[in-house]
């Protein structure tokens, strides 16, 4: 088959050649011809072109034959260079070191064809057979470099290193012969040698890149040796081999054995599509299970309900409203994915269209949601609730309103109580200031100020009495009506010397003006005035001896105002942040300062900063210190209540919220465990605050009462909370403008 | 100092892996990885700090488990796609060429993997693979029913189809059939099978077609493992039970839409004395065991097996065998079979029986027809499970062992109104007054309830009772039967008490009728106490008067329950307010707890108390509308 294809083929292209023009047809009887001369040459190279193949030998040996030749003697090789360039002059002026080939006319084929130069084999031609002295042969000539001579001629007898001249002569020689630069060192002769013409064109060839041989033709026609036109007579007259058409025996038996092996079943055509010989199924779980773990079974879905009837009681039938809204709401959003719907028989309902849908989300839960396994919690949500002690075991707290005393002008914004716990002053925002009795709630003197009460406080010695008020940037300073004369005269004396202590040594801005006459009565009888534009006096705290206050101005100021002396002074330069309070220590000489986010706590003794709280509120409204002087509470206008205890950190030790308005104001009571919160929500938090002497227990709050008897007004609630000294009674001031008494 | 530690090293950011460096890791597409995820059963994880697993970004991606994916590189099943690329490539490349024998030999040689080592892997034991096929049932039972087209081959369907009747012919063989519910989206049937509560959903036979936003490709790798999962469960069961599988298909009654009447259960060939003894397990749990029936068992063991071997045979003597057992036992009441005195029995049972654990065989003593516009798959499953025999017109396929002229016939499930029939034989009219027709629903409910239910309320045409889903709800739900109970008992009660009083003595409506006084007593004052009302109050005294109090007795009574209510009020407003106020000392995340908790339960309260204000209106309004017509 395969030698009849290939015949095929080349018939083929034997009539694609037909097709080509006249030239090529001539072809074969210029074979013939050439077959003569040439024997065992192709068709193709009947171009005369192909004939220099052969004759590349002659020019090879010929150049052999000039190197010998240069290597012997040069003065014979000049002449011949000189020729051969007289010759090359003539055509082309290149020098030929190969004999120069003859494009000649061939007088038998017509076609042009290179002719060289006839060989005259003399002995002279040839100078192959002469050869350098030096007998040593290929060896590497350092062998040599101690030695005088360099090798052995062909008689055995040294042949002496030439007389090398120093550097002079050899510049010298270099200079006087002309051929110095053409010329290589020998290492064989250890001379300089002049390199031969030929070398010298190899040289210049391959410097220029060139092939190194001057006859090579890059571009010669390519010869087609073996070609794929069949001829139609065969070049071998011998008869066609048998093998070429007899079948083989061999393969024969080979595909028989293959052809017995499928028979047989030992070799199988198509293998079976599956692989494997098991069966679809079998007994899977009859070995015993392997040690591992089950994976967590997927969790199944909730098995339907009484809605999802066919036909459900009526009460599961959606609302008209109901099913707008079920409509509505996103397919995800939705709590169930179908409306409960209800067929009077079964025959009646309709085919489910969201099956595939929920089988198929049913299937996207199982491969791509992420599962955790997660405690159900099933506690009691009481549980959670902590164990307080009850109130009713935590009594007395003030638990009802005992009486109400109303401010017609507005807000009651500042409340205080005197130190025996039997007068109130209240003062509000339409610059009224009252003197009232707890017990009864019965007026007994008013004062009138022109603009609003900022702030109100009695003295806290008992041995004088008068109270502090606030009003825009003064301090007043009033006596109460009805005291004993004793008392009057002390306090007359405390506030209104009859010999003013000596000014100190560096005078404040703050005026204090004090009037001696019986104008007391009516008026203040001492008035400081704060440097102007300083701001309203919002808040005053004593110091627990009654000669120090402090006041703080709504611009920020914090003053410090010493009664004996008449001196008051800034203690602080620059405070970072707004003031918001101020507080004394009860007992150390400390000083609380709250700004806006931070609780400061100064030692005025050394007059350094000592600790700064951080209640972690946004803006801090209200801040009261427990008696002890261990433990400060703050309230904040983001209804945060934090307690600090002191000694134990800077942050909270608790942050209750449970206002939903902003803290207004905190007390603690002066001797009871209590302490009160006011807010913006119009409530009032009593809580039991029991503080241990023990480091290691723990402060017990315990919320004991919420008291509502205040409205809200403008948003705003209660505005001040302050206790009674002696009873568990708290007086509360309101943005309604009632003041009350909660009694227990 | 210890050693350093490197960030990424440990931890989360080794534990986890994000799905795009998962499928980088095994070289696959995503279409392979999701393949194998459901194949394998694997999912994404959540970490407990999703920025540690993701090398510090928040960006949601989703997260396996490292491990899970270092096993998914030596899977099998991957190695097969990956041959399967290199398959599709070269398939492709052939079909271009135009190579078709070349093509054709590459085809028989497609690389096919098989599942079962993951189905081992997956669930170890027995038990694990039957607790996990639920979801495989459904998805067999929703493909069986579903049209073929190009992207479902007629192969899978008959293939679904197929596993879907061996597990019915499973579930009836072995009467582990406990409820069923017709719901809206379908059938849930639940059975019991190695003591795993298996529940399925069979959809209306009604043709489903395919939403455009569902992947059927995903659908199709998730059926191909249930398939296979289906498969070795199911050939456990069946040798287990000593039948061969699969079950023999008898092609011409397929072709005539048997159904499941099609395939034959035949005892399995090999080893044959255990599955005879497996056999006779089988047939005690289906009937009742007694000790007479033990000693004959004993006698001739021989014959029980060759029985026994005969029943598995013809399933229809299957059926009708245990019924006629049954028939046997009911001897005593033989007016069970009897048509005219058959209403008598279940009222019996209803009154008498407490609910049966096991009721596998309810349906045994009756003969059922189905009326031609029932559901056959779905009744002919349920009462056949029930150990009943029915019957069915040849319009709902082939295979009915009897036709509807049969004497035996005791119910015929109808689910049509009534029509007056004018032309009518008289035996056919005397056929018509000895069955009873009842409507689907009563099939249902009477599994459900594990008894016989009276049939009166479900007869054809009748407005049906609700009908209640057997599952249960959460504890506390609102359950719609609470207040028909109590209506129930009441009625019962009286009804009772007026029998007695007939019967034995007047001693008990003596002694129930100053109760009663005392009740309505009682019920007065608390309720005058409560409201405040003079109106009420006086209201009360009247109904004192009536039930014979005197009114000292009732003004003390009246003061007593009005101070108790009283304090109760007061001491639980108190309780109340302190525990508010104690709420207060919480700390934030313990509110956030209590809030969570308390949502949930006051969800579910409103929930319950919507229903029970809609019951009452609805009830409201029924009695107004009869008012009116009266």
């Amino acid at each position: 088959m395969a030698a009849s294809d290939s015949k095929l083929t080349a018939r083929k292209r034997k009539a694609d050649v037909d097709e080509e023009p006249e030239p090529t047809l001539k072809a074969p009887a210029n074979l013939e011809m050439l077959s003569d001369e040439e024997d065992g040459e192709d068709i193709g190279s009947d171009d005369g072109e192909f004939e220099e193949f052969p004759e590349i030998d002659t020019g090879d040996s010929e150049s052999d034959d000039d190197e010998g030749d240069d290597g012997d003697d040069s003065e014979e090789d000049e002449p011949d260079v000189s020729d051969e360039e007289d010759s090359a002059d003539s055509d082309d002026s290149e020098i030929h070191i190969f004999p120069k080939a003859k494009n000649v006319i061939s007088d038998i084929t017509g076609q042009p064809k290179r002719v060289y130069p006839e060989i005259e084999p003399d002995y002279d031609s040839d100078s192959s057979t002469e050869d350098t002295p030096n007998r040593v042969g290929d060896i590497p000539m350092h062998w040599y470099d101690d030695l005088p001579h360099v090798g052995y001629d062909m008689n055995g007898k040294q042949v002496l290193r030439p007389a090398k001249g120093d550097e002079l002569d050899k510049f010298l020689q270099t200079v006087e012969d002309p051929s110095a630069w053409t010329s290589a060192f020998d290492k064989k002769a250890q001379a300089d040698k002049p390199l031969s013409e030929q070398e010298l064109d190899i040289i210049r060839r391959l410097y220029e890149g060139e092939n190194p041989d001057g006859n090579y033709d890059p571009y010669e026609p390519t010869t087609e040796w073996f070609t794929s036109k069949v001829e139609a007579m065969p070049l071998s007259a011998a008869p066609e081999p048998k093998r070429r058409w007899v079948p083989s025996k061999w393969e024969k038996q080979k595909v028989m054995k293959i052809v017995r092996a499928i028979r047989q079943g030992r070799i199988l055509p198509s293998k079976p599509k599956t692989s494997s010989t098991k069966p679809d199924f079998y007994a899977i779980w009859n070995e015993p299970p392997t040690s591992h773990p089950p994976p967590l079974p997927a969790p199944k879905p909730p098995l339907p309900t009484n809605a999802q009837s066919y036909n459900p009681p009526e009460e599961y039938l959606p609302t008209d409203k109901e099913r707008a809204e079920w409509e509505a709401l996103d397919a995800e959003d939705r709590e169930r994915d179908f409306l409960p719907q209800k067929y009077p028989s079964l025959r009646l309902v309709p085919a489910y269209d969201q099956f595939i849908k929920d089988r198929f989300n049913r299937q996207l839960d199982l491969y791509l949601a992420p599962r955790i396994q997660r405690k159900k919690l099933n506690i009691d949500p009481n549980s959670l609730i902590p164990k307080l002690p009850s109130p009713s075991s935590l009594k007395p707290f003030p638990n009802y309103k005992s009486l109400k005393f109303t401010h017609a002008a507005g807000r009651a914004r500042a409340i205080s109580v005197s130190p025996d716990g039997a007068w109130v002053v209240s003062g509000d925002e339409g610059g009224v200031v009252s003197l009232w009795e707890v017990n009864v709630g019965r007026e007994v003197k008013r004062w009138k100020f022109g603009d609003k009460i900022g702030a109100v406080e009695w003295c806290p010695r008992v041995d004088v009495c008068y109270f502090v008020v606030g009003i825009e940037e003064k301090l007043h300073f009033i006596i109460p009506p009805n005291l004993p004369a004793a008392v009057v005269t002390a306090t007359r004396a405390a506030l209104a010397p009859a010999i003013l202590p000596p000014p100190p040594a560096t005078p404040s801005s703050v005026k204090w003006t004090s009037i001696s006459t019986d104008a007391w009565r009516d008026s203040p009888i001492l008035t400081l005035a704060l440097p102007p534009s300083s701001g309203l006096v919002k808040q005053i705290a004593w110091h627990r001896r009654g000669d120090y206050l402090a006041s703080v101005s709504s611009g920020g100021g914090v003053w410090m105002h010493q009664i004996t002396k008449r001196h008051s002074q800034e203690p602080f330069k620059r405070v970072r942040g707004a003031v918001q309070l101020v507080l004394f220590h009860p007992t150390k000489p400390h000083f609380f300062v709250a700004t806006q986010q931070y609780v400061r706590v100064y030692n005025l003794m050394e007059q350094k900063l000592l600790k700064t709280l951080q209640p972690g509120i946004k803006w801090i409204s209200s801040m009261d210190v427990h008696p002890s002087g261990d433990h400060l509470i703050v309230g904040g206008y983001d209804r945060k209540l934090c307690w600090f205890d002191l000694e134990l950190s800077d942050k909270p030790y608790k942050v209750l919220r449970y206002h939903s308005r902003a803290i207004r104001s905190l007390h603690f009571h002066p001797s009871y465990p209590l302490f009160a919160s006011s807010s913006d929500d119009g409530t009032v938090q009593i809580f039991h605050a029991r503080v241990y002497n023990d480091l290691m227990t723990d402060p017990l709050i315990v919320p004991l009462k919420i008291l509502r008897s205040h409205s809200i007004k403008d948003g705003l609630g209660v505005l001040q909370v302050k206790w009674c000294s002696r009873q568990p009674w708290l007086v509360t001031g309101g943005a309604d403008g009632n003041a009350m008494v909660w009694c227990s | 100092m210890g050693r350093l530690r490197q960030k990424g090293k440990a931890g989360a950011a080794k534990a986890y892996v994000t799905r795009t460096a998962a499928i980088r890791k095994l070289q696959c597409s995503l279409a392979d990885f999701r393949r194998l995820c459901i194949l394998k059963g694997i999912f994404p994880r959540d970490p407990r700090h999703k920025k540690k697993a993701n090398k510090g970004s928040s960006a949601p991606t989703s997260f396996y488990y490292a491990k899970d994916i270092a096993y998914l590189a030596h899977e099998p099943v991957l190695r097969k796609l990956r041959e399967h690329k290199a398959f599709a490539k070269k398939l492709s490349r052939a079909l271009g060429r135009g190579e078709w024998s070349n093509a054709k030999s590459l085809e028989d040689h497609k690389p096919v993997y098989r599942l079962d080592h993951i189905i081992k892997e997956r669930y170890p034991s027995f038990i694990d693979a039957v607790r996990d096929i639920d979801d495989a049932l459904c998805m067999v039972f929703l493909f069986a029913t579903l049209p073929s087209n190009s992207r479902l081959p007629p192969e899978l369907i008959e293939n679904c189809a197929r596993l879907a009747a061996e597990w019915q012919l499973y579930v009836m063989h072995s009467r582990s059939l406990r409820k069923a519910f017709l719901s809206i989206k379908g059938v849930y049937y639940q059975a019991e099978v190695m003591d795993q509560t298996v529940t399925w959903l069979v959809p209306y036979q009604f043709t489903q077609s395919i939403p455009a936003d569902v992947d059927v490709r995903v659908m199709l790798t998730f059926l191909e493992l249930y398939q296979t999962l289906l498969g070795f469960v199911f050939f456990k069961l069946y040798t287990d039970v000593g039948l061969a599988y699969p079950p023999p298909l008898d092609a011409k009654m397929d072709e005539g839409a048997a159904g499941v009447g099609a395939f034959s259960l035949q005892p399995a060939v090999r080893a044959d004395a255990p599955v005879a003894s497996k056999a006779k397990v089988v047939e005690i749990d289906g009937k009742k065991v007694s000790g007479k029936d033990v000693r004959q068992t004993i006698k001739n063991i021989t014959a029980s097996s060759k029985c026994a071997s005969m029943d598995v045979d013809e399933p229809e003597a299957d059926a009708s065998g245990p019924a006629d057992e049954v028939d046997e036992e009911f001897v005593p009441q033989p007016s069970s079979t009897d048509p005219s005195t058959s209403t008598s029995l279940p009222t019996l049972q209803s009154l008498t029986s407490l609910p049966q654990t096991l009721s596998t065989s309810l349906f045994s003593p009756y003969t059922f027809f189905l009326s031609r516009e029932t559901s056959r798959p779905i009744f002919e499953f349920l009462v056949r499970s029930f150990g009943g025999r029915i019957g069915w017109p040849a319009s709902s396929g082939s295979g009915s062992p009897f036709d509807e002229t049969d004497d035996s016939i005791t119910h015929v499930i109808i689910d049509r109104p009534v029509v007056e029939r004018t032309n009518e034989s008289p035996e056919e009219r005397e056929r018509r007054l000895r069955r009873k027709y009842v409507q689907p629903q009563w099939v249902v409910d009477c599994i459900n309830a594990g008894k016989i239910l009276l049939e009166g309320t479900y007869e054809q045409g009748k407005t049906l009772p609700p009908h209640l889903s057997p599952f249960g709800e959460y504890e506390g739900a609102y359950d719609p039967l609470a207040g028909q109970d109590d209506e129930a008992a009441a009625e019962e009660e009286a009804s009772e008490s007026g029998e007695s009083a007939d019967e034995d003595d007047a001693m008990d409506a003596e002694s129930a009728e100053p109760d009663a006084g005392k009740l309505a007593l009682q019920a007065a004052a608390d309720a005058a106490a409560t409201v405040d009302d003079p109106a009420v109050l006086r209201a009360a005294e009247i109904a004192a008067e009536a039930a014979g109090v005197d009114f000292t007795t009732f003004e003390k009574q009246v003061k007593k329950s009005q101070k108790k209510a009283k304090s109760k009020v007061v001491d639980s407003a108190v309780e109340d307010a302190e525990k508010d106020m104690n709420k207060m000392m919480m700390s934030n995340k313990q509110k956030k707890l209590y809030e969570k908790v308390k949502h949930s339960q006051n969800k579910k309260a409103a929930e319950r108390a919507t229903l029970e204000d809609r019951k009452k209106a609805i009830q409201k309004q029924k009695q107004r509308d009869a008012r009116s017509k009266s």
